[in-house]
């Protein structure tokens, strides 16, 4: 199949800084793409590379099969990470303006303009000022600016910074729908648990390169989970037997658990069964390996790479605001 | 084409329904219009009459007489009904006839009431420093004016000269002017009628032999010739460029105002998505050109509309509003395009003011050469002006204007220097806006831009 999005050999610089280096990358139509990394990572130039709102200094860009996004810009929707409104405008104006620069036609478009905002609950709000509306409804209608058009791609940028739980919520159920209506999605984030949560594969990138682009099946699959989190049901249980299990390579203690790490290649399943016939469990679960873990164990292991794991921990929490502009 | 065209209509309609734009507009148009109405009341002199009493100190005996008949009313009225006659001269034919009989009447209510003034003879002993302690006593009734003292050859020449005395003249404090101009003029006409007599020379005959009224020139052009007017030789080079620089500061500070706005609020990467830098760019330049034409629209109506009730249409070349309009286009072009890419590379309007001062100067150099690019419409200054982009619009429509406007080719030559100063412009402007748009933090420099201009 065709891809939607098309990169090879992509890379742009700012002055001495690499933003981007020769990045490679394929996304198969109606995929659900996470684009993962620290701030600073090079995602939202890329993305804006790919809007062609910037321009590589080498390499390809193609997008819906154009060779730029300014020849299907109609196809695709886009949520940037600075985003905003005309504050005075009205919201159904301002939609609907929106919907005209993506090439909508005027019939129809008050009603679909109606109908998006009843479907996020803002019924009634196309009157209101852009400026009279909460933080929420705001980011709500910018959503809705991005998808008036019904992309057929939908690039959204670093989608739940700065969003409360419920308004993370209701977004992560739009761009679903979104999905689901068939559109190709690409997110990017720097809250690992977000994509883990909602993409169907992830490309990682760190200081511009890409160190990571696999469907989340695999990296589950891949970055198997070798350790099990174990607490007894008698505190004073004598553990010790557990080294004894020829699957296992260790147990640590932490508190009041246990951590037992399998060896490699050894089936959770069967470990586990192992487990509870030697020592009674109150509590026992598989560690299922982090998106966060792997992105750092991927970077750690690279061979020039200056960060230690406890700072890039700290640069994939950080807000964007505290990112430095790239 | 189609999404310019919604971004400019966006534009137009947004800046327009703006109740500052509208209330712009409309007092702009109220407070010329109110000027208009107001300014004969305000500045006329109808309601000022000189009253007072003077004193005269005459050795030559002879002034005196001459000063009183002077000051009759009577002939107060045959001087002024003479000057406004001659003011009446100096003006179009379009304005005497408009005026017919009415004009002469009018000056002369214009110049306000006969003067009452009552001479007083003071003996030649009188001592001159007590005489002027009168002219700071407080009199109510009849202020005390002035205080006149002839010379001793003001009327008949010392053996071996060739000029005649005068006088000296010392006046209460705070005297208005045109009481002063009024005693003046007086003693003049007094010292030459005196100065007659004693020649035994007729006044009128004198008059008669002196007088050779100035003719109205007649402007000769190839292929034509027209009356000249010289009072519209200077107002309308200033009418056209003030509608220039109204017209391109209008669309210009708006297209740097909503830029810098649009950059603010963070919505222009919503826009970005959407269309291009140089679609959305085109759509602001065309939108708040419009605006511009609108409000030059509106300018020019009233304009034509007031020349054509007063019947001065005639003295308007209409070529010249269409010329008008083409020098708009390309500096609206140059101009409006620079101001948005300074809006474009700044985060706020406190930024932008560095960056403006150049564009503020190239727009005033033509206000100080103004007068003398009128005065001297193929000078070299004159000429160089109005080749040298980007004011070579305001220098070419101040020598179009002008009395003796320029060959065709000039024009024309302006003209294409101006386009290309466009392009130029444009190609500038759409570099700097590309990567200024999203560059935020610390506002840049004009080389910073040009660096952006050539690293685009």
């Amino acid at each position: 199949m065709e891809a939607a999005i098309l990169l090879k050999g992509v890379t742009k610089s700012f002055g001495r800084t690499k933003a981007v280096d020769n990045l490679d990358l394929a996304i198969p139509r109606g995929a659900l793409y996470g684009f993962i990394g620290p701030n600073g990572a090079g995602k939202t130039t890329s993305i804006r590379m790919i809007m062609s709102i910037l321009f590589p200094d080498a390499g390809e860009v193609s997008v819906l099969g154009n060779r730029s996004a300014t020849e299907a810009k109609d196809r695709i929707g886009y949520l940037p990470e600075e985003r905003g409104l005309y504050r005075k405008m009205r919201v159904g104006a301002f939609l609907a303006y929106m919907g005209r620069l993506k090439g909508l036609h005027e019939t129809g478009l008050h009603k679909r303009v109606e109908k998006s905002l009843e479907s996020v609950g803002l019924g009634g709000a196309g009157r209101k000022r852009c400026e009279e509306l909460s933080k929420g409804m705001m980011q709500k209608v910018q959503f809705l600016a991005a998808t008036i058009h019904k992309p057929d791609l939908l690039i959204l940028d670093e989608p739940f910074s700065g969003l409360d739980p419920v308004s993370s919520r209701l977004l992560r159920e739009l761009v679903l729908a979104e999905h689901s209506r068939g559109a190709t999605i690409l997110f990017s984030t720097h809250v690992m648990p977000h994509a883990e949560e909602l993409c169907d594969s992830v490309i990682m990138m760190h200081r511009g390169r890409k160190v990571l682009e696999e469907r989340m099946e695999t990296i589950r699959r891949q970055y198997d989970p070798r350790r099990i989190h174990f607490e007894p049901l008698d505190p004073i249980a004598d553990v010790s037997s557990l080294n004894a299990l020829p699957e296992v390579e260790c147990v640590a203690r932490m508190d009041e658990s246990y951590e037992i790490l399998l060896k490699e290649g050894m089936e959770p399943a069967q470990v586990m069964r192992h487990i509870v016939q030697t020592v009674v469990p109150a509590r026992m679960e598989l560690a299922r390996p982090q998106l966060e873990d792997v992105f750092i164990s991927l970077v750690s292991a690279g061979d020039k790479i200056d960060d230690t794991p406890e700072k890039l921990r700290a640069r994939l929490t950080e807000s964007p605001a505290e990112a430095p502009a790239v | 084409m189609r999404k310019v065209l919604h971004i400019a209509l966006r534009e137009f309609i947004v800046t327009v329904s703006n109740r500052s734009f509208i209330i712009g507009l409309l007092v702009m148009l109220a407070l010329i219009g109110l000027f208009a109405v107001i300014s004969p009341h305000v500045f006329n002199l109808r309601d000022f009459k000189v009253v007072g009493d003077v004193r005269i100190i005459d050795p030559t005996g002879v002034v005196v007489p001459q000063l009183n008949a002077s000051l009759d009313a009577r002939r107060i009225a045959v001087r002024r009904a003479e000057q406004a006659r001659v003011a009446l001269d100096s003006v179009p034919a379009e304005v005497r006839q408009l005026a017919g009989a009415r004009g002469e009447t009018a000056l002369q209510a214009a110049l306000g009431p006969v003067p009452d003034l009552r001479l007083e003879e003071r003996p030649l002993q009188a001592d001159i420093q007590e005489e002027k302690t009168w002219l700071t006593e407080k009199n109510a009734d009849r202020p005390h004016l002035a205080l006149i003292v002839v010379h001793q050859n003001a009327v008949t020449l010392d053996p071996g000269e060739l000029r005649y005395g005068t006088f000296d003249l010392f006046v209460a404090p705070n005297l208005d002017d045109r009481a002063e101009n009024e005693i003046q003029q007086s003693v003049r006409d007094a010292l030459i009628n005196a100065r007659g007599d004693a020649q035994s020379l007729n006044r009128e005959r004198i008059n008669a032999i002196i007088q050779v009224p100035r003719v109205h020139s007649v402007t000769v052009t190839v292929g034509d010739e027209r009356a000249t007017v010289r009072g519209l030789n200077i107002a309308l080079p200033l009418s056209v460029a003030a509608l220039l620089f109204v017209g391109v500061m209008t669309g210009g500070q708006a297209l740097l105002t909503t830029t810098v706005e649009e950059k603010s609020n963070r919505v222009i990467e919503v826009l970005l998505s959407a269309v291009s830098p140089m679609e959305l760019m085109a759509g602001k330049l065309i939108g708040q050109m419009a605006v511009s034409l609108l409000v030059l629209g509106l300018y020019i109506g009233l304009g034509l509309t007031v020349l054509t009730s007063l019947s001065l249409f005639g003295l308007f070349n209409p070529w010249l509003i269409v010329y008008m309009l083409i020098f708009f286009v390309i500096m609206y072009l140059v101009f409006g395009s620079l101001m948005m890419a300074v809006g474009s590379a700044v985060n706020e309007m406190r930024e932008a003011q560095g960056l403006m001062m150049p564009l503020m100067i190239m727009q005033i150099i033509p206000w100080i050469l103004w007068l003398p690019i009128s005065r001297n419409p193929n000078s070299m200054l004159s000429v160089f002006m109005s080749f040298l982009p980007p004011v070579n619009t305001f220098g070419m429509l101040l020598r179009m204007a002008s009395s003796a406007p320029p060959p065709w080719w000039q024009v024309w030559l302006s003209i294409g220097i101006g386009v290309a100063s466009v392009f130029v412009a444009i190609w500038f402007a759409a570099k700097v806006f590309r990567i200024g748009l999203l560059m935020y933090g610390k506002p840049p420099n004009l080389a910073t831009l040009i660096r952006w201009a050539r690293s685009a």
